[in-house]
């Protein structure tokens, strides 16, 4: 079954007179990490939002395997294997960081037991698994941030949209995620990932979109987006030299 | 004819609703808190205005010189003594402690003047006059000059005083009024007092053609929120368009209709405005 | 009042609860006093209430502030059936639960999309609604007079009388199986998948979503078990006292009193509605009986041959809903998780002086 997993198809999305979204369209193959770069407001988030049915695209199609998946309700397109994280994490605050991935996990199976084995599972992958007991409200950025991760993972998804999981992590706790991403790869799960730190999305990105007021800029391989003049001009010049 | 009659009196008293409604949404624009005791504060305006008109013989509705700042300070205590410690809680809480609050004043007026039914009349509480062929309660016609007078007031406060710009800011952006030096808390309290104001000179308003009793505030918080959800949480305009529509709406379903049911049709029509247009008739909401 | 203290003795929990259960089974059997055992099945009615709308409020956050419509529900159409049809309750009550399950996914259909105090406002209006519907259809339901109940038939089984319903203790046996079972499915819904799925929308309804859980199956999932006990319980009200109108079992204090008695216990815990009956019911008997003057006197805070002494024992018999607001303004002030999670608190900062991690609020957290 070759063909890409994920292709959008001139994706629009307008709330009231804007355009969040304008025409972007792009696919991925399984397997690849697709870095989502631009400016803040360039409508990286909204294209999260209209791939994983938070938002309806007011045009255009999101495919996924092939199949059309825009109108479908957020539970269903994570049903299907898709599974997104939040730029502004999203803990499940009096639940303990178990019970937060075995919600997760639950979307696979009805077994409390198997849930938790298959949380547990996820919660040791990120290192988490000491604070199983702990309360997911009451945890440190970093962890709040792996917790995420671990959650989403315990759906299962084949196609994984990560949305900024290094925003304010320092250092170290951001090479741990890039690690933790590499570690997605290699279990072939596809990753799109936005992120503003340039070193750490130039070192994992397979391919890179560029997204500026909405409108997809330029594509390619890091290498060539660094070269990119234009990009250079809209958006880098700033951030990466 | 009915119509024109029954659409005439719908709207006067749609004023006084108006004024409920502004109240709760002055509160909820600046605090994001939902007053269930709104009610009540107008049972407190009532019987206010019963006592007073009774006991010194002040009329119904030149008490509201004295409803007004009683009922601001009244509001203002329980901004400073309740409300303030729970900004930052869960919306359900909010919502529980105005209940609450709303129990204990109903049930206190209760105690202390039982559960009877008070009945204020003035000379002129049947009288009416004639405008266009219509025939007109007085004492609608006056609480409703009242009332547009108030309105306007209150107007000419939110938009031309420096107090009022500071609460408008508030309401629009609490951060960010904080920010730039708006004493954000004093607003709350400010706001509250005006929210209580208002809803106890409706009661004045309304006293001398409504029956008086502990329970009475239960059907206008009801009402006042039907006001507000409809004409856009937050919004003055409004809950002044909100109040004169419900007003008409429940005056002439009572005379085509049932009396009965005029309440039916209103949260009928509460629904499915939360349902079709949950930003309000005008539009604009903040949540 | 028993407190999840004893979490490392799986035997002694188990032992009291099972004396528990032995003594509530045989109390009538020990005790004939009437007031006694009314107290008794205020006491189950009351527990019934609030586990039955903790699975909504508790686990899945929804607010309903109009469960008054489902218990009314439950208590007209099993009157109305057994007055106007002679349909004996033990069927009838099952018609009044499956209808008012249909109502409970109708309503919950469309209120549903609104969120927070959106929610709230229209839970009230629908239960207004069904109030303005059984005052105003007199020749259906008899309006404002209300239905005033004849006589209960006799159960029988095989031709064999198992009761007459003349005393209260076949009502003292029907609550306490009933508040057993509510108990019981509150217990099965935290134990499973749905009370996952349930704590997660209350948690965070968009996380919830993306996770893969529809909100709005869940959320009617919850309003329907929550409305098929709710319901049950109005019908068991109605045939207990064996008279309702709508001023008793539809109007808005009869919806606060669900929110009440979780707020109180602790929301979201099987006990907590247990504990928010046992504080609630006494004291509101206590002030019936005036027990709270007679106590005042008896200090001596106030003498009884004074005005203020004379107004207090004329008065605070009726000040039951006063001492209600009282008390929710204590509680979400002192203590918002309910006099449960306070005392859990209280006894946990003693046991272990271990600083918990710092709490940090999620709307800081994210850079």
């Amino acid at each position: 079954m070759a063909g890409p997993i994920l292709e959008i198809r001139n994706v629009s999305k307008f709330f009231g007179g804007l355009a969040a979204n304008a025409d972007v369209s792009f696919s991925m193959e399984e397997g690849m990490i697709m870095g989502l770069i631009g400016p803040n407001g360039a409508g990286k988030t909204t294209l999260f939002n209209c791939i994983t049915g938070f938002y309806p695209p007011s045009r255009g199609d999101v495919l996924f395997r092939g199949q059309r998946i825009n109108g479908l309700t957020p539970d269903r397109v994570c049903k299907l294997g898709m599974a997104r994280t939040w730029q502004k994490v999203r803990p499940l605050a009096k639940m303990t960081v178990l019970d937060n991935v075995m919600v997760g996990a639950l979307a696979r199976t009805n077994s409390l037991s198997v849930a938790a084995e298959l949380a547990m599972q996820q919660l040791r992958q990120v290192r988490m698994d000491h604070r199983a007991d702990h309360l997911a409200g009451g945890l440190p950025i970093g962890e709040r941030k792996r917790l995420e991760v671990a959650r989403v993972l315990a759906t299962q998804p084949q196609l994984l949209l990560l949305d900024e999981v290094m925003g304010g992590l320092n250092a170290t706790e951001s090479e741990e995620i890039i690690q933790l991403i590499l570690d997605i790869k290699k279990r072939r799960i596809t990753q799109m990932v936005i992120e503003h730190d340039m070193k750490a999305i130039m070192r994992i990105s397979d391919r890179i979109v560029v997204l500026n007021s909405g409108e997809k800029l330029a594509e390619g391989l890091p290498g060539e987006i660094v070269s990119n003049k234009e990009v250079v001009t809209a958006y880098l010049g700033e951030a990466f030299e | 004819m009915v119509f024109l009659q029954s659409l005439l009196s719908g709207v006067l008293v749609g004023g006084t609703y108006a004024l409920v409604g502004i109240g709760l949404t002055l509160i909820f624009g600046v605090m994001r808190v939902i007053n269930f005791a709104h009610g009540d504060l107008l049972m407190i305006g009532m019987y206010l205005t019963f006592y007073l008109f009774t006991l010194s013989g002040i009329d119904p509705f030149l008490s509201i010189v004295i409803v007004i700042p009683l009922m601001f300070a009244f509001g203002a205590f329980l901004q400073r003594t309740f409300i303030h410690r729970v900004l930052n809680a869960l919306p359900q809480n909010q919502i529980l402690l105005t209940i609450g609050l709303g129990l204990i004043m109903s049930n206190t007026v209760m105690l202390v003047f039982t559960s009877d039914y008070k009945i204020l009349s003035t000379s002129y509480s049947s009288g009416s006059v004639q405008l266009a062929g219509l025939s007109v309660s007085e004492p609608l016609l006056v609480s409703f000059v009242i009332t547009a007078a108030i309105t306007g007031a209150l107007y000419w406060f939110l938009i031309k005083t420096d107090m009022g710009q500071a609460i408008r800011a508030t309401a629009q952006d609490r951060e960010a009024a904080q920010l730039m030096g708006v004493n954000v808390r004093r607003m709350g309290v400010i706001a509250f007092g005006l929210g209580a104001a208002l809803a106890g000179t409706a009661g004045a308003l309304i006293s001398p053609t409504y029956y008086i009793f502990p329970q009475v505030g239960g059907a206008f918080t009801l009402k006042a929120f039907v006001v507000v959800v409809l004409g856009g949480m937050g919004s003055i305009i409004g809950a002044t368009v909100g109040g004169v529509i419900i007003g008409a709406v429940e005056s002439l379903s009572a005379s085509y209709v049932s009396s009965g049911l005029k309440d039916l049709f209103v949260y009928v029509l509460f629904l499915l405005v939360l349902l079709l247009k949950p930003s309000g008739l005008l539009g604009k909401s903040r949540m | 009042m028993r407190l999840p203290l004893a979490r490392g003795f799986a035997l002694a929990p188990l032992l009291a609860l099972g004396t528990g259960v032995v003594a509530l089974v045989a109390f009538p059997l020990a005790v004939t006093n009437p007031y006694a055992l009314h107290v008794m099945i205020l006491l189950f009615l009351t527990v019934i209430q609030g586990e039955s709308w903790n699975v909504l409020g508790g686990y899945t956050g929804q607010y309903s502030v109009g469960h008054a419509a489902y218990f009314g529900l439950g208590a007209y159409v099993t009157l109305m059936l057994l007055q106007f049809r002679q349909v004996p309750p033990w069927w009838g009550v099952w018609i009044a639960i499956l209808l008012a399950v249909a109502v409970a996914i109708v309503i919950g259909s469309i209120t549903f999309r609104l969120r927070g105090p959106y929610f709230v406002l229209a839970s009230i209006a629908v239960a207004e609604i069904f109030r303005l519907i059984a005052l105003n259809w007199t020749g259906f339901t008899n309006g404002a007079e209300g239905i005033l109940l004849n006589e209960i038939p006799p159960l029988r089984i095989g031709g064999r009388t198992i009761t007459d319903f003349v005393s209260k203790v076949p009502f003292y046996y029907a609550g306490l199986a009933l508040a057993a079972t509510t108990i019981a499915v509150n217990w099965g819904v935290q134990h499973s998948k749905l009370g996952y799925y349930f704590q997660a929308i209350r948690e965070d309804q968009d996380a919830a979503h993306s996770l893969g859980i529809s909100l709005p199956v869940y959320k009617n999932i919850a309003l329907a078990i929550s409305a098929f006990f709710t319901a049950w319980s109005g019908a068991f009200y109605g045939l207990y006292v064996g008279f309702i109108d709508p001023g008793t079992v539809l109007p808005v204090e009869v919806s606060v009193q669900f929110v009440l008695i979780c707020i109180i216990g602790g929301i979201g815990t099987i006990a907590g509605p247990m504990v928010g009956a046992l504080v609630l019911v006494p004291l509101s008997e206590a002030l019936r009986a005036n027990l709270l003057s007679d106590l005042l006197f008896k200090i001596g805070i106030v003498s009884e041959d004074t005005p203020t002494g004379a107004f207090l024992k004329d008065n605070l018999a009726h000040a039951h809903a006063l001492i209600y607001g009282i008390l929710v303004v204590l509680v979400i002030l002192f203590m918002p998780d309910g006099v449960l999670g306070f005392a859990k608190k209280l006894f946990s900062g003693r046991r272990r002086q271990t600083p918990a991690l710092p709490e940090v609020s999620s709307e800081k957290g994210s850079a």
